[in-house]
């Protein structure tokens, strides 16, 4: 998985999934084009956790479609494991958020998980690789039901099961929690932390929720303004395993999430 | 045994007694004297009238060739309704070009076309599928088309990001999420399907359940008459009923969602 190439530092090209350059996207409107992103410089390291958190209309779904490769920039480069991206990546899949429209609800929930797998292994390797995938959502025992039989977290850990069933090195989550209750959202997001350690893989979680992006983030984006700019980004250094309880007391958090706030809101001022 | 249970279950008694009281109504009628037609046959001389068209075997001649029409056609109207809906749902291109004859042909009564098929095929085979075909076409593209226009687009961008090809998104995606409202387009196909080839037979090919009809009024059997109205209502009914079984077997995700719209 090497792919350094000349001309690319090797150790960055390496140990960045994603890197873009001064992208930025426009897209067909009513009249003419409108920006939805300008100038985009934001990098995902290997293994990272990478929330995005910004308020609603400045591109954040832009930008995760733009990583996917479902939205070419229109200008500047995004490269994908040291090539510049060319549709949507090997290894890297999407967790879209409205769950009820991006699961097939023709085909049962072992089905749906074993979609991107198909044709691709062996038959015994898929079924293990979806009992496994649903084992890690904590659905296993539904694998018969059809989606429209479960409630709205489940299908979207559903969905979450069929992403990780590709064993992708990069997840690409797109308010994946937003239409959840409190206390499905708290589950889900611990059971994020313990996927991402379990298999490794890197995230990219977009948000418009400012304590998820710090609970979640090893490192979290904000970004503001139509069209959408990167405000800042923030190291998190919050020990982990994460807490819902003592993480979300910590002076260092309540610290994170004043800045986030004052991030937001004084670009929303300006 | 479950089987047979839920089917007794799902059987609507009380609307079969209702029938049944019709009918003997109609018996008692016709015996006591206040309706005379005198081509108005009671219901028992219906039925004898069954027993007379199956015992000398021409019910089921006329039974199948009638069956053969309206599978063939039904099955020709279905395959070329079903490519022709694909193609003009997935490309604005193709209705672009296409609409518009579609809207002059699809109101055309079918039937008017069946001295048109006499002419170009004589009393044949051949003359009653194109009365079948050309009218049970439609409901089945025009279902289609509108079925795969309302693929939802995150749908396809699933397909992107798990980086299928496009005959896979052809088959994974696009034909299963249109598949209830094909299967609308198919029953309502079916149902023409028949009228069709009733009719076809009665003024053109003469064969069949339809031809049967007219023939036993020419001879004036009206028993035989009303027994072969009675089948044909009977084949209709049982077409249907194996078409939805058929559904709810091989496509059980599909056939809850069909029930709803057709």
């Amino acid at each position: 998985m090497n792919s350094a190439r000349p001309g690319h530092p090797s150790g960055a090209a390496s140990d960045l999934v994603f890197s873009c350059r001064d992208v930025s996207v426009d897209l067909p409107h009513q009249d003419g084009v409108r920006q939805i992103l300008a100038d985009i410089s934001l990098e995902l390291r290997r293994g990272e956790f990478l929330t995005v958190v910004g308020p609603s209309g400045t591109g954040k779904t832009t930008l995760l479609r733009v990583l996917g490769g479902l939205t070419a920039g229109t200008r500047g480069a995004v490269h994908v494991n040291g090539r510049l991206i060319a549709g949507p990546p090997a290894d890297v899949v999407i967790v879209f958020q409205d769950y009820s429209h991006a699961l097939l609800q023709w085909r049962t929930v072992a089905r749906n998980v074993a979609f991107g797998l198909e044709g691709k292994l062996p038959r015994n390797e898929i079924n293990e690789r979806v009992r496994d995938a649903l084992r890690l959502v904590r659905l296993d025992g539904h694998d018969d039901d059809y989606p429209w039989q479960l409630s709205g977290g489940m299908q979207q850990r559903v969905q979450i099961a069929r992403a990780l069933a590709l064993r992708p090195s990069v997840l690409l989550m797109d308010e994946p929690f937003a239409a959840l209750d409190a206390m499905t959202k708290a589950q889900l997001q611990d059971e994020l932390h313990r996927l991402r350690d379990a298999t490794g893989s890197s995230f990219v979680f977009v948000t418009h929720d400012i304590e998820e992006a710090v609970y979640l983030g090893d490192r979290v984006a904000v970004i503001t303004g139509a069209p959408g700019r990167i405000e800042r980004t923030v190291e998190v250094d919050l020990p982990k395993p994460r807490d819902q309880i003592v993480t979300r007391q910590m002076p260092k958090f309540l610290e994170l999430r004043y800045l986030l706030h004052q991030a937001i809101g004084q670009s929303e001022h300006a | 045994m479950r089987e047979l249970e839920r089917i007794f279950v799902r059987v609507n008694w009380l609307g079969l007694t209702t029938i049944a009281l019709g009918f003997a109504l109609w018996e008692v009628l016709l015996r006591a004297g206040f309706a005379q037609y005198q081509n108005l046959p009671a219901p028992s001389a219906i039925a004898d009238g069954l027993v007379e068209i199956t015992t000398s075997g021409q019910l089921l001649a006329d039974t199948l060739h009638t069956l053969r029409a309206v599978l063939v056609g039904w099955a020709a109207a279905l395959v070329l309704g079903v490519v022709m809906g694909l193609l003009l749902g997935a490309s604005s291109t193709l209705r672009r070009y296409s609409l518009a004859s579609i809207e002059i042909l699809r109101p055309m009564p079918g039937i008017a076309f069946a001295p048109v098929a006499l002419l170009l095929f004589g009393f044949s085979l051949q003359m009653e599928l194109m009365v079948i075909i050309l009218p049970a076409l439609w409901p089945v593209l025009i279902n289609t088309m509108g079925a795969v226009m309302g693929v939802h687009a995150r749908l396809f961008e699933v397909g992107r990001t798990f980086r299928l090809s496009r005959s896979d998104i052809l088959r994974k995606i696009m034909l299963p999420a249109a598949l209830p409202g094909v299967l609308v387009g198919a029953r309502l196909s079916m149902t023409l399907a028949l009228v069709l080839a009733i009719v076809a037979e009665m003024v053109g090919n003469p064969a069949g359940l339809g031809y049967a009809v007219v023939r036993e009024q020419q001879a004036m059997r009206p028993e035989l008459v009303f027994a072969y109205v009675v089948v044909i209502g009977a084949l209709g009914v049982v077409l249907n009923a194996m078409l939805t079984g058929a559904v709810a077997v091989f496509f059980p995700a599909a056939s809850g969602r069909m029930r709803e719209a057709g």
